[in-house]
């Protein structure tokens, strides 16, 4: 599929990002509609998200719950002028799922799995066929910007982000010093930093 | 100068990654309080990689979740009243849930339960604490009033292995004098860390939860300080509390 043209993009995405704050203002007001909502605009990314990085249905799906469950309890931990709401959901999301994983003292287990990653880039046609079009165009060009990382600094990143690994086990994982590891890191985020947002 | 910002984004970065620990950690810790706030290039870099963590999310295969969660969902959303009643079990989580995310977004390093003015805020942190203290491992350590502090009120620091938390409470602390607040310090071979902003208590009530690894540190101050003053070591001129962290 090729990607949709900058205007269509910039129409789907400013468009969506407002009904998210309008949904969310609707959650504030206990409007549990509104909660609704955001839990099938988001559900499925999050939980795809705590899946990627506990490797554990139940705690995923607990991570999950409480992730929506603390925006019920308290919409205010969002707020507008910090960035958008996607962006807040889903980081509390990965933030409650690794601490479920170093809480779970699994690490160690998935550092195999780490050291192999699916391909973050890869397309999964199924995708397409359910998601919103906003999360689509958004997930195309995450993919695209990480497909444009050196590998060593990619590595480093998904096995932080994904893997959940500390960067003093990164470093002996891969048998590197730790000040390559943080060198790695920080050229990743800044490349991803410019590259996202650039589009 | 630029080579301290490189080393400050190493460290912002591997933060919003959650990756850091050890010094790197407590190196960030400090930042966040002392240095980020006041920081434009910071802050916004720190907001930058934040909204970065959020974003790689997206670079995960969405999954289906149980039909169940969304009903589930609903009955912890009923069990527990709004306002007015003590939370059940669930909403301690979505409450813990909350302050990681004020944490995580805001680059706080401290989130004050009595601050927040929040009934089941502070329901929630209390009962994080218990459950803190029934995890393996867990130690409950007393902050002992120094010098004229009165003595009966002693504050309590829990913490837990693989929480990387610790938690302090108190029910009758005193109310610091007129323009003075209170300062959580943490110590490590005799040198201090100030850690969060300062608070005071409400009601006499203290409920604090530090997202930090309490192993990296030997000891604990609270100190009475003058209100928006830097301060670089723990006072010992008002009410003050230390313990040590085994």
């Amino acid at each position: 599929m090729e990607s949709p043209a900058p205007c269509d993009r910039n129409t789907v995405v400013g468009e969506d990002d407002r009904l998210d704050l309008e949904l969310h203002r609707g959650v504030s007001e206990r409007d549990r509609a509104a909660f609704d909502e955001l839990y099938r605009r988001y559900v499925r990314q999050a939980y795809g998200v705590a899946l990627r990085v506990t490797s554990q249905d139940l705690i995923a799906q607990e991570v999950v719950q409480d992730a929506f469950l603390a925006l019920w309890r308290a919409p205010e931990a969002f707020d507008p002028a910090r960035g958008g709401f996607r962006s807040f959901f889903l980081s509390l999301v990965h933030h409650r799922a690794v601490d479920a994983v170093r809480r779970e003292e699994r690490l160690r287990r998935r550092t195999e799995r780490a050291a192999n990653l699916e391909p973050a880039t890869g397309e999964d046609p199924a995708e397409d066929v359910v998601e919103d079009a906003y999360l689509r165009v958004r997930r195309k060009e995450v993919r695209a910007a990480l497909g444009t990382l050196p590998q060593a600094q990619r590595q480093v990143l998904e096995m932080a982000y994904f893997g959940g690994m500390t960067q003093v086990r990164i470093a002996e994982q891969l048998g590197i010093p730790i000040g390559t590891v943080k060198t790695r890191t920080l050229a990743a985020m800044r490349k991803l930093r410019v590259t996202l947002q650039e589009e | 100068m630029a080579e301290d910002h490189e080393r400050i984004e190493e460290l912002l970065a591997g933060y919003a990654l959650l990756s850091l620990e050890g010094e790197d950690a407590a190196e960030a810790d400090r930042l966040l309080s002392e240095h980020v706030p006041g920081c434009a290039r910071c802050r916004r870099t720190l907001a930058d990689f934040q909204a970065l963590s959020g974003d790689l999310a997206l670079a995960t295969a969405p999954a289906d979740p149980p039909e169940t969660m969304l009903p589930r969902i609903h009955r912890a959303m009923d069990e527990v009243p709004l306002e007015g009643h003590r939370p059940r079990r669930g909403a301690l989580i979505a409450v813990a849930a909350s302050a990681v995310a004020l944490v995580a977004m805001g680059g706080l390093s401290l989130v004050m339960g009595n601050r927040l003015n929040d009934a089941q805020t502070r329901a929630g942190t209390a009962l994080e604490i218990i459950s803190a203290m029934r995890s393996s491992g867990s130690q409950a350590v007393p902050i002992a009033p120094e010098g004229d502090t009165p003595q009966e009120s002693a504050l309590i620091e829990v913490s837990a292995p693989q929480v990387r938390r610790l938690y302090i409470a108190s029910e009758n602390c005193p109310e610091p004098g007129p323009g003075h607040a209170y300062q959580l310090w943490l110590g490590s071979g005799g040198e201090w860390m100030p850690v969060g902003p300062m608070f005071r208590p409400e009601d006499g009530v203290v409920l604090l939860e530090v997202p930090v690894d309490v192993s990296r540190f030997d000891a604990i101050w609270i100190s009475e300080e003058v209100e928006g003053t830097p301060v670089s070591e723990p006072s010992t001129e008002w009410h003050s509390w230390s313990g040590e962290l085994s």
